[in-house]
């Protein structure tokens, strides 16, 4: 029995504060899924959302305006998170992605997301921007 | 959103401890609080991140900044006390060699 977990987040960064507040209260409502799974799922959403937020930012130079539609779901398979703007297209080839050399300050971003769980998507979908993260349960 | 702490050691040793999140939104002030101690003539920085209940790719990249700038001091920054979840993100990205973990903050220098 799938339980869905949702919000409207603003692509600013302190949202990723409201996001991780989200996710501390799917594990109260699901306390079977393991730790690991939910450290793993965590980061990459984290990731996610963040590299979201610094488009958004690029994009408008302004005011943080896009929404960020976000679906959190847990069954006995797997936790998933759904994440649907409405912001330009993102330019990004998740199969070339590559963790940068430990001297680097920025971009391990999205390396990490991949790295973390068993798959990160992206999809461009008419007007709006879909990724999905998806972590299978271990334990 | 973390918080971050600052003191110095009486050996010298300046000893920054986030408490809380440490993510896109307190990866800068934690590299100012770093160069701050640097500026200030303190180049041994230990991160102690005992308080760090989750760390990003943000906190790393604001870690490893301010160990770019105190080793161009002529000092060095380590980390101690990690938890399970930092120790993860270290090893997922092949830092755990350029920061390595202390057990404790005295044992960093």
């Amino acid at each position: 029995m799938a339980t869905a977990h949702e919000a409207v987040l603003v692509a600013r960064p302190e949202d990723i504060e409201v996001l991780q507040d989200m996710v501390a209260a799917l594990w109260d409502a699901e306390p079977g899924v393991g730790g690991t799974d939910r450290t793993r799922f965590e980061m990459a959403l984290v990731e996610i959302f963040a590299n979201v937020v610094e488009h958004s930012e690029r994009a408008h130079g302004g005011p943080p305006v896009r929404r960020v539609a976000v679906t959190l779901t847990v069954d006995e398979e797997q936790v998933q998170a759904v994440l649907v703007d409405d912001g330009r297209p993102a330019a990004v080839d998740l199969s070339a992605v590559t963790m940068p050399d430990e001297d680097a300050t920025s971009g391990r971003g999205l390396a990490l997301a991949v790295a973390a769980v068993d798959d990160v998507d992206y999809q461009r979908d008419g007007d709006i921007n879909r990724w999905t993260v998806t972590c299978r349960r271990t334990a | 959103m973390s918080d971050i702490q600052v003191h110095r050691t009486d050996h010298g040793i300046g000893v920054v401890t986030p408490v809380g999140r440490l993510t896109m939104v307190a990866a800068k002030p934690l590299t100012e609080a770093v160069v701050a101690l640097v500026d200030q003539g303190t180049s041994k920085v230990v991160v102690d991140l005992g308080e760090t209940t989750f760390i990003d790719s943000s906190g790393l990249g604001a870690l490893i900044a301010g160990l770019k700038r105190c080793r161009q001091a002529g000092g060095d920054l380590r980390i101690a006390r990690p938890t399970e979840q930092v120790t993860t993100v270290l090893r997922l990205t092949n830092l755990d060699k350029v920061l390595t973990p202390r057990a404790t903050v005295d044992e960093a220098f």
